[in-house]
């Protein structure tokens, strides 16, 4: 059964051109400050336009939980602070300044649970958090039933995490002991089946190994948290990348959080792909401009399947993809629109593709077409609760939808967030 | 945005893609005057899904090829015309387009169709199948499964039963060719068969078993009857396969994770 479960999940192939050897690290000239997809936040900003601020200084807090800091990707002057009404942040965009330095916050931390979480959500490290059900960052006092820390990635092209913490191990074992004492329950990495071993943290942490073949979605955190620890509307899970675990270990031992992560850019509309370390929130444009075709493109943050046209790279990603910018398809005539456009959703085939699709980890057709029809019960008896829309963008992507399911989905989560939630 | 290819018309293809081998040696042995059924059958179809287009808005879909050939090959011979568009357009319209069209159907159309041209009108004779024909359907299930269009455990639990009935001296040849061919043909529909593996080696076994009780208690019967009504009760029986593997996923679920 672990034979099959390995070989569980597709391979979906996307070109992308050839990219160089060289790892460059490139701070934009300007960044921007999103909020978590999938998550409005109502901020109380703590700068004004013009103000200069350090790398890593709280520039807003959130409205109702002011512990809970964003703070500034890079050193800079704060250009344009864009709210949408209800005070909620559409985007902070700063200009860089290397003057302004960066944000130390003391060390020694890890001594307690109270100050530890007080650090993580005044340094910046509680938006790379993930909690499940229903997405976006935890809140500032939820604790955990379990921790997935995600050491693998199987996303089309998406960067080797085992790569970012290449010489990190210590920092890892310090980041994943950290995490240990936020939950008193186990702490799961999805660990490459062909990765180095594991630094195992310090004792008292519950650390379960779950090994991680290399197709995708068996690096996709939520189905490896409906296998392992399904979350539940009174058991959220948390998930990490175990890049932001080492830079964990390292804002405990510095105080600084590390500015940069490891990216890689690809897509089929470049001339060369392209590693690199950089901060989020940088300015796409200006990471493509050099390595970008000729001619109208499209940006995305994220990957093939999960990626969003944006300005900015997201704060959890680490992916950004460049696609051609496809000529609008033309309007069909009337009658044939007319005819066939009002069929509604179209239905979804149970095939072996579908159900590799969510690395089999799921009875798939009934969980689509519960998806489908709205069904809210049934889809929370077949795990919904553990699932985001990047847990499912494969399927969406193999069945040709076209983004109707993650929109099924995110529908659904949200209701069962304002009828059961507690 | 890409998307991926395994849309509803593509499942149709590949199911068709499938069925060839079968398709092939069937118009081969019949000749022209199969081509002609064939064709008539499609005709009817098409008429159909044209008028539900033109009514409901509901897209046509390639897998009234994959019907028109099933009915084609299962229907009972020596109909009148006005007797078969009768029954075709009774499977078509009640078992999938009222339903919304392929996708939304609970039961093949073709396996309805046949279930009325054998229960509507039981004095024609059921047709009868070569050994070559029979053969035909072993690449056909091996294509259906590899491309990932035909339920894989379905297929093994009918064909294992199959095989110890057929070792016991239970079942006789032209009944286990009969089977064969409507296993590929109606019961492996992707759409109308059970969804979960476990429900589908359910829905398998019920359909072997099926076949088994007709051919050892139902006198009188032609093979292809016989396959013919397996596959429809085997059909029906789907989504109660379907709700009992669910159950007990989540049973199983519950009790290892106290949630699911």
């Amino acid at each position: 059964m672990t034979f099959l479960r390995s070989r569980a999940g597709l391979i979906p192939d996307f070109p992308s051109p050839v990219e160089g050897a060289e790892v460059g690290e490139v701070v934009t000239e300007e960044a921007g400050l999103v909020p978590p997809a999938s998550q409005p936040l109502q901020v109380t900003l703590l700068v004004r336009e013009g103000d200069l601020v350090a790398r890593g200084a709280a520039v807003a807090c959130l409205r109702h939980t002011p512990d809970l800091c964003l703070v500034a990707p890079i050193a800079g002057r704060v250009a344009r602070i864009a709210l949408l009404p209800g005070r909620r942040l559409s985007e902070i965009v700063l200009f860089r300044d290397d003057d302004g330095g960066a944000e130390r916050h003391p060390t020694g931390a890890a001594a307690s649970v109270g100050s530890l979480r007080r650090l993580m959500q005044t340094a910046g490290v509680w938006p790379l958090i993930r909690r499940r059900p229903f997405g976006g960052m935890p809140h500032a006092s939820e604790a955990p039933a379990a921790i997935f820390v995600m050491g693998a990635d199987t996303r089309p092209q998406a960067i080797d995490p085992q790569e970012a913490l290449d010489g990190r191990e210590e920092a890892f074992a310090r980041g994943l002991s950290a995490l240990g004492l936020l939950t008193d329950g186990p702490v799961f990495a999805v660990w490459p089946e062909a990765g180095r071993g594991i630094e195992r943290p310090t004792a008292g942490t519950d650390l379960r190994v779950i090994p991680c073949g290399p197709r995708h979605p068996q690096g996709s955190a939520g189905i490896r948290i409906h296998q392992a620890f399904p979350a539940g509307l009174d058991t959220p899970v948390w998930d990490i990348h175990a890049e932001d675990v080492a830079d964990l270990g390292d804002l405990l031992d510095t105080g600084e959080l590390p500015a940069t992560r490891l990216v890689r850019i690809a897509g089929a509309g470049l001339r060369e792909g392209a590693r690199l370390r950089t901060h989020p929130g940088a300015d796409l444009r200006q990471l493509t401009q050099r390595i970008a075709l000729p001619g109208p493109h499209v940006l995305m943050s994220g990957s093939h399947l999960d990626g969003r046209a944006a300005h900015w790279l997201g704060p959890r990603d680490r992916q950004v993809t460049v696609l051609p910018r496809q000529a609008p398809e033309p309007r069909p005539h009337w009658l044939i629109a007319a005819l066939t456009a009002s069929a509604g959703a179209k239905p979804a085939i149970p095939t072996s593709a579908l159900s590799q699709s969510l690395g089999a980890a799921l009875p798939a057709a009934p969980f689509i077409r519960a998806l489908g029809a709205g069904d809210d019960e049934a889809a929370m008896s077949l795990g919904v609760l553990s699932l985001l829309e990047d847990d499912i963008a494969l399927a969406d992507f193999a069945l040709g939808a076209g983004g109707e399911i993650k929109d099924q989905l995110r529908a659904i989560l949200d209701r069962i967030e304002t009828e059961y939630a507690p | 945005m890409t998307r991926g290819l395994w849309t509803r018309e593509t499942v149709a293809l590949l199911t068709l893609a499938a069925l060839l081998p079968l398709a092939v040696f069937w118009l081969w042995l019949g000749g022209v005057e199969a081509l002609f059924r064939l064709a008539l059958i499609l005709l009817v179809i098409a008429i159909w899904h044209l008028i539900f287009m033109l009514a409901r808005a509901q897209p046509p879909s390639l897998s009234a090829l994959v019907t028109a050939l099933a009915i084609a090959m299962l229907a009972p011979e020596g109909l009148g015309t006005f007797q078969l568009i009768l029954g075709i357009s009774f499977g078509v319209v009640m078992g999938e387009l009222v339903f919304g069209g392929w996708g939304r159907n609970v039961v093949n159309p073709a396996t309805v169709a046949l279930a009325f041209l054998g229960f509507g009108f039981p004095a024609a004779p059921w047709p009868v199948f070569d050994v070559p024909l029979a053969w035909a359907a072993i690449p056909a299930g091996v294509l259906g499964l590899a491309l990932g269009v035909m339920p894989g455990a379905l297929m093994a639990a009918a064909v294992v039963l199959g095989a110890a009935a057929s070792l016991a001296g239970m079942v006789d040849d032209a009944v286990l060719h009969a089977a064969g061919i409507a296993l590929v043909l109606l019961v492996v529909d992707p759409v109308t068969s059970a969804a979960t593996t476990l429900g589908r080696w359910l829905q398998g076994a019920g359909y072997g078993g099926l076949v088994i009780l007709f051919a050892t208690g139902w006198g009188g019967a032609a093979p292809a009857q016989m396959a013919v009504a397996a596959a429809l009760l085997a059909s029906l029986a789907a989504p109660l396969f379907d709700d009992i593997a669910l159950s007990f996923w989540v049973y199983r679920r519950r009790r290892r994770h106290g949630r699911t």
